[in-house]
């Protein structure tokens, strides 16, 4: 950081270079889309030059011309659409039902200090095990199949939804709930009108990090059981020893979860919580 | 509007710093008529807010009884409206559906609420509000759609705790003339809880002063209405009761 | 001294534990649960038992440690300064923070296969996928973190006669420290599931492979075994490790962390 002196006689230096990184700076906030794309570019560019260079074995590293092809082949001949359906409905589904089973959950225990007693630690401890650590006694109960995976990614998504739940419950502030009580609401009217709509904002931040921990899951359980996904189009490429699906899949996760994360979910946590001036966070 | 009495009320709790029970208020009897305007005052500590939150019904009296009018009431319900120091609006919804939601709690269609509401809203100035959210305004504008939020839905009794205690000393001004030109119109029950001396003068037909729990005083405040921070600021009756409470509310 | 206090505090925490401990019990006995479908807690005890005495478990649980605490160390020590020199001129932060996101969004477990490609099945390769959750989750909030840093601090700092370098350390570092605690935290979390999730698949010894080796075996109490030690090993490493690293930057310096 340079700290450029200014007086009132001395004009202040800045140099060409500064000038161009204060350019860059402007732009990149007022153009908030095309500054997340672009550093990209210099990254596939020297991408592209290292795999020419031979510095890598092709079989390690492939260029980024070779990942558009088998993409463009995947596309071509449906494997690709049809391993992301899997994926993404797997995903979907695990998440639909573990927040039906989370916010619920995160209410209760949030409203009722008996409630928390009883179910925190154990809540805590079934975290602590982890959602991949389930793997090995689900193939023996459900087999390699939909249930499995299904169950993983449920458990995944759970907890932090659970917990942010709770936390969000817990941050809305007495008062609101009295406000409510004095203007006739009852108890159970209250937890529709004041206590989920106050805990709106967290339950976001439970959800955004439950698809984070979520679809990691889905991969590991995709890569384990095997049937199809593109966790199964990336490993069964390492077995067949072939880079170019794994490098694909890991681009295509990749860019879906940063532009659901980003430009779908944050945008959401952002607009609850800020429209309304709540701010409180929690991973 | 009805009227609020209290008999022989007390609240004990178990104060977990000083390890010890504590009582906020002992043996309080008041009665407030239908349509009056009531400040009690006292300093810190005194146990003024326990006394609101009892009377609200958030806490529960260990003795003595909360009259409306003829009927007992205990925990909290809509004929007791409270409008809080810290405004308490809900933070999602706009400043139309909060004024609106008393009426909402009790079936009122939506139409017919928001009618109410704007109605409402028209009275405190703030019409031109009514589709922002509460935290796009200024503390002064929050706290008048708080009182009209709790009258709107038409409480037997409205309890204010304090309201004007997290504004700026300008706006206070100017809401306390406000409040007494609406009480001026609608006439609620008032109950005002305030350790503002000048304020509970300027405001009430009658200050009570509360001290380490129990009501020492009951000063009748014979102002012409309507009142006006100009006129009264240096009008020698308001400044002789001010310091009559003042001097009650110090000896205590 | 162990004050009543937290004595008590320890009971309510463990009680509902014992309870879902007898619950467990009981359920298996009356329902004459095959101990192919879950054991009861006996031959899970037994397991343990044996497999402490045989020097098994205490091989897995170090080989699943040891990755663990290499990848970590290395990770965080990368990324710290990394994103620390990203973090302090704005043209350099604004180019890099979508690349780091990108990349700690990716990070963990979606690396195994290329992983276990470019390092083979075993050590390497595990080791990389931790060391890759770590590294770039805590560089992406280091670099959050020192961008977070508000001007005025700067300008204080640098008016009472800072150099570089005691900005660094007295105004950056501490800044940004409650980011790099919840990166590590997040990274961390990513780590542990990566490596139990390449144990299952690139090696043959840890905790990971343990489970996943029982599995073929019908041994559903070394599978329970393997879950409840996984489950303890992490809540240590979050009471001990994560919990007071959290009280002793973020709590203690009443710190907002930077969204």
């Amino acid at each position: 950081m340079r700290t450029a002196t200014a007086s009132a006689t001395v004009p202040l230096e800045v140099s060409p270079w500064q000038r161009l990184l204060g350019v860059y700076v402007r732009w990149s906030s007022r153009n908030p889309w095309l500054a997340s794309v672009l550093p990209f570019v210099p990254v596939v560019v020297a991408w592209a030059a290292i795999a020419k260079s031979g510095l890598f074995p092709p079989v390690f590293l492939p260029g980024p011309v070779e990942v558009i092809q088998k993409f463009g082949t995947l596309m071509a001949n449906g494997i690709l659409p049809a391993y992301l359906e899997d994926s993404v409905v797997r995903l979907a589904a695990g998440t639909a039902v573990g927040m039906a089973l989370g916010i619920p959950l995160g209410l209760l225990i949030g409203m009722s200090d008996r409630a928390h007693r009883m179910l925190w630690p154990v809540l805590l401890f079934f975290q602590a095990i982890g959602d991949i650590a389930w793997l090995p006694i689900l193939l023996i109960w459900f087999g390699f199949g939909l249930t499995t995976m299904i169950f993983v990614i449920v458990y995944t998504v759970l907890f932090p939804v659970v917990l942010n739940t709770m936390l969000g419950v817990r941050s809305v502030p007495i008062e609101l709930h009295r406000a409510a009580l004095s203007l006739g609401a009852s108890k159970t009217r209250i937890v529709w009108e004041v206590v989920l709509p106050g805990a709106l904002p967290n339950i976001m931040t439970g959800l955004r990090n439950g698809l984070g921990f979520g679809w990691r899951a889905l991969i590991a359980a995709e890569i384990i059981v095997g049937t199809s996904g593109i966790g199964f189009l990336m490993f069964d490429a390492r077995r067949a020893g072939s880079v170019v699906e794994i490098l694909l899949g890991m681009i295509v996760l990749g860019v879906l979860w940063y532009v659901v994360d980003s430009w779908v979910l944050a945008p959401i946590e952002r607009a609850t919580g800020e429209r309304w001036g709540l701010v409180t966070r929690k991973d | 509007m009805k009227s609020l009495t209290l008999e022989h009320l007390e609240k004990t709790y178990f104060d977990p710093f000083a390890n010890r029970q504590v009582t906020a208020i002992r043996d309080i009897s008041l009665t407030i008529d239908a349509g009056d305007f009531v400040s009690v005052v006292g300093p810190s500590g005194c146990g003024k807010t326990t006394m609101l939150n009892t009377i609200a019904g958030f806490l529960a009296p260990t003795a003595g009884r909360i009259r409306v009018d003829d009927r007992v009431v205990s925990g909290p319900g809509p004929d007791r409206g409270v409008v809080f120091q810290s405004f308490a609006l809900f933070p999602w919804r706009t400043v139309l559906d909060n004024v609106a939601f008393g009426p909402k709690m009790r079936g009122v269609p939506k139409a017919k609420r928001h009618e109410i509401a704007r109605e409402y809203l028209a009275l405190a100035g703030l019409s031109h509000a009514a589709e922002r959210y509460p935290n796009e305004l200024s503390g002064g504008m929050q706290q008048r759609v708080g009182v009209v939020r709790a009258l709107a839905n038409e409480p037997d009794v409205l309890l204010m705790d304090e309201p004007f205690a997290a504004v700026d000393a300008q706006t206070r001004m100017t809401l306390q003339e406000e409040l007494t030109r609406i009480w001026g119109e609608r006439r609620p029950t008032v109950l005002f809880i305030t350790h503002d001396v000048n304020e509970a003068v300027f405001l009430a037909n009658r200050v009570v002063v509360l001290s380490h729990g129990s009501l020492l005083d009951d000063i009748t405040i014979d102002l012409p209405r309507p009142r006006v921070w100009d006129a009264l600021i240096e009008d020698a009756a308001f400044k002789s009761l001010a310091a009559r409470v003042l001097q009650r509310v110090r000896a205590a | 001294m162990i004050r009543p206090a937290r004595l008590a505090a320890a009971a309510t925490f463990v009680l509902p534990l014992l309870v879902l401990l007898a619950i467990w019990e009981a359920v298996v006995r009356v329902f004459d649960v095959s101990p192919r479908v879950f054991p009861a807690i006996e031959p899970v005890a037994q397991a343990g038992a044996a497999a402490i005495a045989d020097g098994t478990l205490i091989r897995h649980i170090g080989a699943s440690l040891g990755r663990i605490a290499l990848g970590t160390a290395i990770g965080i020590v990368l990324a710290v300064p990394l994103g620390v020199a990203m973090g302090t001129h704005r043209a350099v932060s604004a180019f890099f923070t979508p690349l780091l996101r990108f990349f700690s969004v990716l990070a963990g477990i979606a690396w195994i296969p290329i992983a276990t490609l470019w390092f083979g099945y075993g050590f390497g390769a595990i080791t990389f996928v931790i060391f890759n959750a770590v590294f770039f989750v805590v560089a992406y909030n280091t670099l959050l973190g020192v961008t977070g840093i508000a001007m005025p601090l700067r300008h204080a700092a640098a008016s009472l006669g800072a150099t570089r370098w005691q900005l660094l350390t007295e105004v950056l570092l501490p800044g940004a420290l409650p980011n790099i605690v919840t990166g590590i935290r997040t990274g961390l979390g990513f780590a542990w599931r990566g490596l139990i999730a390449a144990e299952m698949i690139a090696t043959n010894v840890g905790l990971g492979y343990m489970l996943f080796v029982a599995r073929d075996f019908y041994r559903t109490e070394v599978i329970v075994l393997g879950m409840v030690v996984i489950g303890v090993l992490w809540l240590l490493i979050d009471r001990l490790l994560l919990a007071p690293l959290e009280r002793a930057t973020i709590e203690r310096w009443g710190l907002v962390r930077a969204a």
